[in-house]
C-alpha cells in the first residue's frame, strides 16, 4: 500500500469574482522507501500540491480529491485532530521560504524542541527530558549539517544566512522521524557543495531508514541522481508520471520532452555554440488558463483535439496524458 | 543593554529639554509681564520688581534665563499660582496623581478587555462575531468621550441613582494626601473605616473609568484584530500548522507574540489619547486631577499654572510614551540592538 495517494486533487481558489482551478485532477502516490521527484517550472502548482498535503489552506481554497490518502486512511474525511497527529508523526514538511516559515520572535533551538513529539524523548522527570530534548536536537542539527549548534540554535530567525534556515527546516522535518518527508525545493539557491551534503543526507535517509520523500524542485540535475520516480507537473496538470530511468529515456509527453532538452547535460550530442533548445512561450498565469490541455498554445505538437483535456493513459506504470504523444505515432 | 538604555535617556533628555525650553518661552509669549507668568506673583510695587528681576535674572541674555530656569525647575522651585499663590509643584503634586490613577484604571481595563476581544476577533475573522465586536468597536471609537461621559451621569446617576455623580470618594471620609493615589491613602490613614472607604472609592471611580476605556479599547480590539489577522496569514503559521501543533498551541506560542509586538508602539499612541480623554472626563466628574485643574487655570488666566501644567503632563507623555518604546525594544528579539530610537 502506498504511503501517500492522491488520485485526482483538484483545489480552487475563490478570488472573489472567479473561481480558478490551481490544480486539475492531480495524480500522486508515494510509496514507503521511495523518492517521487515532484517537478515543473515556478507557476506550475508544485508548492500548492505541498500545501495541500500539510492541510494549511487558506479559508478561500476548495481541495476535492477522488482520493487523497495516507496508507490507507482518507486525509480529507479523518477529523482535524487525527489528521494533525499523521501531520506531527509521520510527515515532516520543509517549506519552500525557509526563513519567512520560522517564527521571527522564537529562537531557533525552541522551536526546533517543538517540533520533537513527546513520545521520542526518553526520561521520566522534566530534568532529565529536557536533557534528552536537547540532545536530540542537537544531534539532529548536526546531521543536517551545521555544526556551530550552540551559535545558532541560540540565534532568532532574521540573524542566520538563508542555507543554515534551510538546513533547520529540514532538521525541523526530520526530528520527529518521519516516514514521509515532503521537501519543497530545499536545496534552493544553496551552493553545489552543501546542496550535494544536503541530497546525501536524504538519499542515505531514504535507504537507511526506508523514508518516503517527495522531493519538489526544478533543479533536473539533483533529482535525476538521486530519485526513483518522477511526476512532471505544467500548470497544474500532471503530465506525465513514471519511473525516473523511463522518462529520461523515453519522454512520451511533449513537455517532458522540452523540459528534459532545456537541461542541457541531459543533451548529449549538443554540438558547441549551438542553441539550447527551450518551448517557446511562457507558463501563462492562474487568471489566464487556457481550455483542455494546458500546454496546447505553447505545445509543437498541438492539433485541435487538444482543447479537450486529455484522458490519462497508461503504458506499465507509466502515465501520461497526452492525445498525440512521442514515439507512439505508428500504434 | 546598558547602551540601550542610555540611549534611551539621552532621547529623554532631549525632549525634555525641548519641552522645557516650549515652556519658557510661554514666559514672553503669554499677554502678561513676564516677571508674573515665571514668578506667578504680580509685583505690587517698583522694589518688589526689581528684586523679582534680579532674582530670575530677567536682565541676564535669555539663554542665560533659560539656564536658571532649568536650574529652578529641577530644584522644585516652580513658581506659585497666580491665583491661590499656593506653590505650583504642591498643587500639580496633588492634581497629578489623581490623573495617573484614573488613567491606570481605565488602561488595565482597556489592555484586559481589549487585547482578548481583539485576538478573538481576530481569530474568527470575517464571520459574525467578528463583523459585530468590529462594528460595535468602530461606532465606540467614533463617539466623543464628553457625550459618553455625560450620558453615563444621566443614566446611572441621576436616572437610576446606582452610581455617585462627582469626585473621588464621599466628603464625609477624610483622607490626608499622603501618596496622591487614593487607595493607599485609604490603606494608610488609621481612623476610618477602611472597608467603607474603599467601596465608597470604588464606586466613584466605576463611572469615569469606564467613560474613559470604552473609546481606548475600542481602538484597541482593532489594532489587535488587524495584527492577529496579518500574523495569521504569515508563512510561519502555515508551517506550525504542517508541524502538526494544535491552534491552541500555534495560538499561544506563534501567534499572540507576534501580534502584540506590532500592537505595542500603536498602543503606546492610543495612551496619549487615553490621557487627553481622563482630562475631559475629570472635568465632568469634578475629578480633582491634573485636566480640571489645568482648565481651571485657564478660566483663571492662570498663566504660571498653565505654564508649568503644560510642561508636566507633557512631560508625563512623553516618559509613557519612551518607556513602552524602551519596553518593546527589550522583548522584541527581531529589533536591532543598534537601531537608533525614536518616539
Amino acid at each position: 500500500m502506498p504511503l501517500l495517494d492522491i488520485k485526482n486533487l483538484t483545489l480552487e481558489i475563490d478570488t472573489g469574482t472567479q473561481s480558478i482551478k490551481a490544480l486539475d485532477k492531480i495524480n500522486l502516490t508515494v510509496n514507503s522507501g521511495e523518492i517521487r521527484a515532484l517537478v515543473g517550472e515556478s507557476g506550475s502548482g508544485k508548492s500548492l500540491i505541498v500545501q495541500a498535503i500539510a492541510g494549511a489552506t487558506p479559508p478561500n481554497w476548495t481541495i476535492t480529491a477522488d482520493r487523497m490518502s495516507w496508507s490507507g486512511n482518507n486525509l480529507l474525511s479523518m477529523s482535524e485532530q487525527q489528521r494533525r497527529q499523521i501531520l506531527r508523526k509521520d510527515i515532516g514538511v520543509v517549506f519552500q521560504n525557509a526563513l519567512a516559515s520560522l517564527d521571527p520572535s522564537v529562537t531557533l533551538g525552541e522551536q526546533l524542541e517543538e517540533s520533537l513529539p513527546d513520545q521520542l524523548v526518553e526520561g521520566n522527570w522534566f530534568w532529565q527530558r529536557k536533557q534528552n530534548r536537547r540532545k536530540v536536537v542537537v544531534s539532529t542539527v548536526h546531521k543536517v549539517g551545521i555544526k556551530d549548534h550552540e551559535h545558532y540554535l541560540r540565534a532568532y530567525p532574521h540573524q542566520i544566512p538563508t542555507d543554515i534556515g534551510q538546513k533547520l527546516m529540514l532538521a525541523m522535518a526530520l526530528i520527529s522521524q518521519p516516514k514521509m518527508l515532503i521537501a519543497d525545493d530545499p536545496t534552493r539557491g544553496m551552493e553545489t557543495t552543501t546542496k550535494v551534503q544536503v541530497l546525501k543526507l536524504l538519499s542515505r535517509l531514504n535507504q537507511t531508514r526506508s523514508l518516503g520523500i517527495l522531493f519538489v524542485s526544478h533543479d533536473l540535475l539533483a533529482i535525476a541522481s538521486m530519485s526513483d520516480t518522477m511526476t512532471v507537473l505544467y500548470c497544474g496538470q500532471t503530465v506525465e508520471s513514471g519511473k525516473m530511468k523511463n522518462i529520461r529515456k523515453r519522454p512520451l509527453h511533449p513537455y517532458t520532452k522540452a523540459l528534459l532538452d532545456s537541461a542541457p547535460s541531459f543533451t548529449k550530442d549538443l554540438p558547441p555554440k549551438s542553441e539550447l533548445p527551450t518551448l517557446a512561450g511562457t507558463i501563462p498565469t492562474l487568471q489566464h488558463l487556457p481550455i483542455g490541455c494546458r500546454l496546447g498554445p505553447r505545445c509543437p505538437r498541438a492539433q485541435r483535439d487538444c482543447v479537450n483535456v486529455p484522458a490519462v493513459r497508461k503504458i506499465h506504470d507509466h502515465s501520461y496524458s497526452c492525445h498525440f504523444p512521442l514515439h507512439r505515432d505508428k500504434s | 543593554m546598558i547602551r540601550i538604555l542610555l540611549r534611551y535617556l539621552v532621547l529623554f533628555s532631549l525632549t525634555f529639554l525641548t519641552l522645557s525650553a516650549l515652556s519658557f518661552s510661554l514666559v514672553y509669549l503669554f499677554p502678561t509681564e513676564p516677571v508674573t507668568t515665571l514668578t506667578g506673583i504680580t509685583p505690587q510695587n517698583l522694589v518688589q520688581h526689581e528684586a523679582l528681576v534680579t532674582q530670575y535674572h530677567l536682565d541676564d541674555s535669555y539663554l542665560v534665563q533659560f539656564a536658571h530656569y532649568l536650574g529652578d525647575l529641577f530644584n522644585g522651585n516652580w513658581g506659585v499660582s497666580l491665583f491661590s499663590g499656593e506653590p505650583l509643584l504642591d498643587e500639580i503634586m496633588l492634581a497629578l496623581p489623581a490623573t495617573i490613577e484614573l488613567s491606570a484604571y481605565a488602561m488595565s481595563i482597556v489592555l484586559v478587555v481589549g487585547i482578548p476581544l481583539g485576538c478573538y476577533s481576530g481569530l474568527k475573522a470575517y464571520t459574525g462575531s467578528d463583523y459585530t465586536i468590529n462594528s460595535v468597536s468602530v461606532v465606540v471609537n467614533s463617539v466623543p468621550v464628553v457625550w459618553l461621559a455625560v450620558i453615563f451621569i444621566l443614566t446611572f446617576s441621576l436616572q437610576f441613582g446606582w452610581l455617585p455623580l462627582s469626585g473621588r470618594i464621599n466628603l464625609l471620609f477624610d483622607i490626608p494626601s499622603q501618596t496622591g493615589f487614593l487607595f493607599i491613602d485609604i490603606l494608610l490613614t488609621d481612623n476610618i473605616d477602611t472597608a467603607r472607604a474603599l467601596k465608597d472609592a470604588f464606586l466613584h471611580l466605576i463611572l469615569p473609568t469606564l467613560a474613559i476605556a470604552f473609546i481606548s479599547t475600542a481602538a484597541l480590539v482593532r489594532i489587535t484584530r488587524r495584527s492577529v489577522i496579518d500574523v495569521l496569514n504569515q508563512p510561519y503559521i502555515i508551517a506550525a500548522r504542517a508541524k502538526g501543533l494544535s491552534s491552541r498551541q500555534i495560538f499561544f506560542r506563534h501567534v499572540l507574540r507576534n501580534a502584540l509586538l506590532p500592537a505595542l508602539p500603536l498602543l503606546a499612541m492610543q495612551i496619549t489619547t487615553l490621557i487627553t480623554n481622563a482630562m475631559i472626563v475629570e472635568t465632568l466628574f469634578s475629578w480633582p486631577g491634573i485636566g480640571s485643574w489645568l482648565i481651571q487655570a485657564i478660566y483663571q488666566r492662570d498663566y504660571s499654572a498653565l505654564r508649568m501644567g503644560m510642561l508636566a503632563v507633557s512631560t508625563l507623555v512623553v516618559m509613557i510614551t519612551i518607556a513602552i518604546d524602551l519596553f518593546n525594544r527589550l522583548i522584541d528579539p527581531s529589533r536591532e540592538k543598534y537601531e537608533s530610537v525614536t518616539i
